[in-house]
């Protein structure tokens, strides 16, 4: 896709403030400092070559030093006073103080001290250079998992080492695996560490709030075939397709879980088709928002989910007397 | 003309022009002189692509000043002061550079995402290095995304301007036009809110942007409010999660619920007899906040945990699974042999 022109403008106009408060710098460096190819820095220089004050004689124009780039190395001889970096914009310094913000609050468990100085440091910084715009949005992510586990998460993937893990399953079935730990995921609802799981051979996703307890390993994590797992939980399409019809008041459940379609009717109600991998996960949607059910497609999955709210109930010897009237 | 000049370095030889420029310079003068101008074929095209170039510049911060000449009216000219753009005197670090670099990929909303961008290469600038990533290795906070409505409504907070929406809500499944003062916008579980005056209830009051159908305007003039003192935008959001602290004493099967397990604090002093019929398990006592999820949390377990106290918890449980008990359809043989079967 092609860039936009308004994003190339800012990078080059940032790459001639930079080279003004660096004098000479490699070809290589100035790609990596803005992060684009060596070519792209390439084509940057080319264009700012050709631009300049009205009239365009070479004195008019921004200049290199043309014998420095041979040696691939860019210095600025003439920049016609364009070296003042630009400001951040009002929306820009919003999204990213609101963001900064939300990290400091959010990823305390997983940074150390050194770590979260940064964070406080480059915070302050930004604070200071764009006011008071950063209050606008508000942002309070998950902040699940037991303190000790959030440590020994954090350690790892820092130093790149393996995970002995003891997690409970969405089935209530409890374990021990090792895992090697490629990512934290923390959203607003939940968060998730991202593993190469040894028992599954393949990359899994652990809820943070079913890790009973971790264990850092002296053992370095190994290297595993990227996949290209989302971060976030998108289920198969093999799955199989379940249509539940809800009351108005059950709107999160569209709102909040994958789902494939959502249908309104005019009375507020609504349909929604999910596939459903985990039977276990669907059955405790349906405990959780049984008031609010008016039917599930297909029936198979109402009669198996009454069924067990039967047995629960006698366990709390608590016997519904089945009305055979309605 | 070769070929046409491409529209950045269009761009950019109008900012260096108008930022040299010793007073101003007129729309005949960038039409005439700055390079890429005279790729416009007619009048009108000129003015078109004027105009957008001036709101591209005003998007990324960059203000075009309209100068008017003391002598007549219609003498208007254009220059760019640069102190207006200038950032403040900033230096980042290598490793605050990776923390930035972090902070940019934290929005999965499209409109925050560009913004986050943008300002990242505007901070490269005045970056001491090539960002270091290994600081934040392996942390991925992720917000999700908001929306066509979340753009409008952040002018609109930022510009103190009213907006109206059509908004589905929840409890009726009615849709209504809304109109809002908006004060701030906050994510928390379940997504994107903005809270503000409804000036029809005259209340403040919480939206969540999902809800809101169709697009958000703004209405009435900026700065036509003020936050009230006093009220805090997030509290009004948070008091309907309003948290308690509790502890259940709960019956829990063997080997079961061991996430529930983990976070029991000490168990019942003496020996609190078990009721009948629930002998075999294990008395175990945890602390909750939020009533409502945790009866969502136990309700999912079923019968492997029996809430023995408090009562309300245990009413609303039974409550829970009274109504999904009644979930099959046609109560009576059929289900129950189709259930036993599998069994």
């Amino acid at each position: 896709m092609a860039e936009r022109a308004p994003d190339r403008l800012v990078r080059m106009l940032g790459m001639i403030a930079y080279l003004e408060r660096h004098g000479g710098v490699p070809v290589e460096e100035l790609a990596e400092q803005f992060q684009v190819s060596r070519r792209q820095v390439v084509d940057d220089i080319d264009t700012l070559w050709l631009t300049g004050t009205p009239g365009y004689w070479p004195h008019d124009l921004i200049d290199f030093d043309a014998a420095a780039l041979e040696q691939g190395v860019v210095r600025v001889t003439q920049s016609r006073g364009m070296t003042r970096p630009l400001r951040l914009g009002t929306r820009e310094a919003i999204a990213l103080v609101a963001a900064l913000r939300a990290m400091r609050e959010s990823l305390v468990a997983g940074l150390d001290p050194d770590r979260l100085a940064v964070l406080q440091s480059v915070l302050d910084k930004l604070t200071a250079a764009t006011g008071e715009a950063a209050t606008i949005v508000d942002v309070r992510l998950a902040a699940d998992g037991a303190p000790t586990v959030n440590a020994a998460v954090g350690a790892a993937l820092q130093a790149g080492r393996r995970l002995k893990l003891d997690y409970v399953t969405a089935s209530d079935v409890s374990g021990e695996r090792e895992v090697d730990p490629l990512r934290l995921v923390t959203g607003e609802r939940r968060t998730y560490l991202v593993a190469w799981c040894w028992r599954a051979r393949a990359e899994r996703l652990f809820r943070m709030d079913r890790v009973l307890s971790a264990e850092v390993l002296d053992v370095p994590v190994a290297e595993h075939p990227r996949s290209d797992h989302a971060d976030a939980f998108h289920p198969d399409q093999d799955a199989e397709l379940v249509t539940l019809e809800l009351e108005s008041r059950a709107r999160w459940v569209a709102e909040t879980v994958p789902v494939e379609e959502v249908r309104n009717r005019s009375d507020g109600s609504f349909e929604v088709d999910l596939r459903v991998v985990d039977p276990t996960w669907l059955r405790h949607l349906l405990l959780q928002i049984a008031g609010d059910v008016r039917a599930v497609r297909p029936n198979s999955i109402a009669v198996e989910v009454a069924d067990i709210a039967r047995s629960a109930l006698s366990a709390y010897g608590v016997m519904v007397p089945r009305t055979t009237s309605d | 003309m070769a070929e046409p000049i491409p529209p950045a370095e269009r761009l950019l030889n109008l900012v260096i022009a108008l930022v040299n420029t010793g007073s101003r310079m007129s729309k005949e003068q960038i039409r005439g002189t700055v390079a890429g101008y005279g790729d416009a074929t007619s009048d009108d095209a000129f003015e078109r692509m004027f105009e957008r170039d001036k709101d591209a510049l005003r998007d990324l911060g960059i203000p075009i000043l309209t100068v008017t000449g003391r002598g007549h009216g219609d003498d208007i000219g254009y220059r760019i002061d640069q102190d207006a753009y200038a950032m403040p005197q900033v230096d980042l670090t290598a490793a605050e550079l990776g923390v930035l670099s972090l902070a940019a990929q934290f929005w999965q909303d499209r409109t925050l995402r560009t913004d986050a961008t943008r300002a990242l290469t505007k901070l490269r600038a005045v970056g001491s290095g090539p960002e270091a990533g290994d600081l934040v290795a392996g942390l991925a906070p992720r917000v999700p995304a908001a929306g066509a409505a979340l753009g409008p409504l952040l002018d609109a907070v930022h510009a103190h301007q009213a907006v109206t929406f059509s908004y589905r809500a929840a409890s009726t499944g009615e849709v209504r036009t809304r109109l809002l003062e908006p004060w701030r916008l906050l994510v928390r579980e379940g997504g994107w809110y903005v809270v503000g005056l409804d000036r029809d209830r005259e209340a403040a009051r919480s939206f969540r942007l999902s809800r809101i159908e169709g697009p958000v305007r703004g209405v009435g003039p900026t700065a036509a409010f003020v936050v009230p003192i006093g009220i805090d935008p997030a509290a009004v959001l948070d008091s309907r999660r309003a948290e308690t602290s509790a502890v259940a004493v709960l019956a829990v099967r063997p080997e079961r619920a061991s996430a529930l397990r983990s976070r029991a604090v000490s168990r019942p002093e003496g020996s609190r007899p078990l009721p009948t019929g629930l002998v075999d398990r294990d008395l175990i006592q945890v602390p909750y906040t939020s009533i409502t999820a945790f009866v969502d949390e136990v309700v999912g377990y079923a019968d492997a945990v029996v809430v023995l106290e408090p009562e309300e918890l245990r009413e609303r449980v039974v409550t829970r699974l009274d109504a999904a008990s009644a979930l099959d359809p046609t109560p009576g043989r059929t289900g129950h042999e189709e259930v036993s079967r599998r069994g």
